[in-house]
């Protein structure tokens, strides 16, 4: 159990070496200075840029800054994506820090949402639990619980308190013990540069007969290509918080360990470049 | 069948009840048969149905939409749909409409009905509700 304790801080602690530069289409009195942070895999892109933003207003006017969005090689970050799973999905495989670009114009309104303040990734954060206890649970154990717990897990997170968070959290990862786990597991399965957004179905982590679901079954079910038989090349990774778990790894165990704070299991599917 | 919209909006199911989806497999339900028995031949005729049944519920004050029932593509985004809910009624695009799933949660604008629809549905539809204000957090 203690293993499966530090398994649960070291996704909480996770983070991400990043260097922000501002865009080279803003406007500045003078030059902008990178600027370096690191950034925890758990969380979001608004909630942790505020010194960064800071940062660069200091070199523009007043009048020259909008809304602020960033953009990784071309493409605008979704802030309502955790930190990690952006990471993992467009970035996995190339050398650290991660360089982001930072701009305060042009917000491309077709692909990103606004956030014009921290409320805006609060209601989505406390949403997003309210969606995978309604899968896990029916909803009931976060209906049970009062409006101080819902923000005591919010505010764990925007304060980066594991204590604090799990002390909640960790009603949300019970199921009945006659049940084996929970009712369905929140998962969302990205790929990169693809159409639709992600796949969410319902899926059992245990079976009809008693039988424990693995990763592997989830894949076969959801994304079979990802599963390769033993002869064959392996064509894609599967990466959780920047790791590629064993496809035996139980089902019920990866929902209760490496689900984000919004209680999901975020995965990216990633090709693996051919020669 | 005519369109409601020549944007492509939802499409109206006329004055009649829906029509239950024919032939196919039976969406998710709360049973516990549906979810174990062959996902893959229920995943097959799922996609085959490019649309879903969607009903709108208002919440509060909230003007009712004449039309609740609706069938809508399966690609269609929470922000789409909420862009033309406002529409029929005539609520101002700047003004805030949230969409609710099971009077409980409030999707992202960009997550497609399709994927709610398949986990949220039931009796052949997806229930949604709407508001102009916060209704459930």
């Amino acid at each position: 159990m203690t293993d499966d304790r530090d398994v649960l801080r070291d996704v909480w602690f996770g983070r991400i070496p990043t260097c922000f530069t501002l865009s080279q289409d803003e406007i500045t009195e003078r030059e902008a200075e990178p600027y370096y942070l690191l950034l925890p895999r758990v969380s979001y892109l608004m909630l942790v840029t505020d010194k960064a933003k800071k940062h660069f207003q200091k070199v523009m006017r007043q009048e020259d800054v909008g809304e602020m969005w960033f953009e990784y090689e071309g493409l605008p970050l979704k802030w309502h994506y955790p930190i990690g799973l952006l990471f993992d999905l467009h970035a996995s495989n190339t050398a650290l820090p991660w360089n982001i670009i930072v701009h305060f114009k042009n917000f491309p309104e077709t692909e990103l949402l606004h956030c014009l303040t921290k409320d805006a990734v609060e209601a989505h954060f406390m949403s997003c639990i309210k969606e995978a206890d309604a899968l896990k649970h029916k909803s009931q154990v976060i209906n049970e619980m009062q409006k101080k717990d819902h923000k005591q897990l919010w505010m764990g997170l925007q304060n980066d308190k594991f204590d604090q968070f799990w002390a909640i959290n960790r009603k949300l990862m019970e199921y009945p013990t006659d049940e084996g786990g929970f009712r369905y597991v929140p998962f969302r399965i990205y790929q990169p540069l693809n159409e639709r957004p992600f796949i969410q179905k319902l899926f059992r982590p245990i079976s009809g007969d008693g039988q424990p679901h693995n990763l592997g079954d989830l894949l076969k079910e959801m994304f079979p290509a990802a599963v390769t038989p033993e002869d064959m090349e392996k064509q894609y990774q599967v990466v959780i918080h920047g790791i590629e778990p064993m496809l035996e790894t139980p089902l019920q165990w990866l929902s209760e360990h490496l689900s984000y704070p919004d209680n999901f299991l975020h995965i990216s599917i990633i090709p693996l470049p051919r020669d | 069948m005519a369109d409601a919209e020549n944007d492509g909006g939802p499409s109206a199911e006329g004055d009649a009840e829906a029509r239950s989806p024919g032939g196919s497999a039976a969406p998710p339900d709360s049973s516990a048969a549906a979810a174990a028995a062959a996902p893959v031949a229920e995943e097959a005729q799922a996609d085959a149905k490019k649309k879903i049944d969607v009903l709108l519920k208002a919440v509060g004050d909230t003007p009712i939409m004449k039309q609740k029932k609706w069938t809508v593509e399966r690609v269609r985004t929470i922000q789409g749909l909420s862009q033309f809910i406002k529409k029929f009624l005539k609520v101002e695009a700047t003004e805030q409409l949230f969409i609710y799933v099971n009077q409980t949660f409030a999707p992202p604008p960009d997550q497609d009905v399709g994927t709610l629809y398949e986990c949220f549905g039931s009796d052949g539809k997806l229930v949604l509700h709407y508001c102009k204000s916060h209704a459930w957090g």
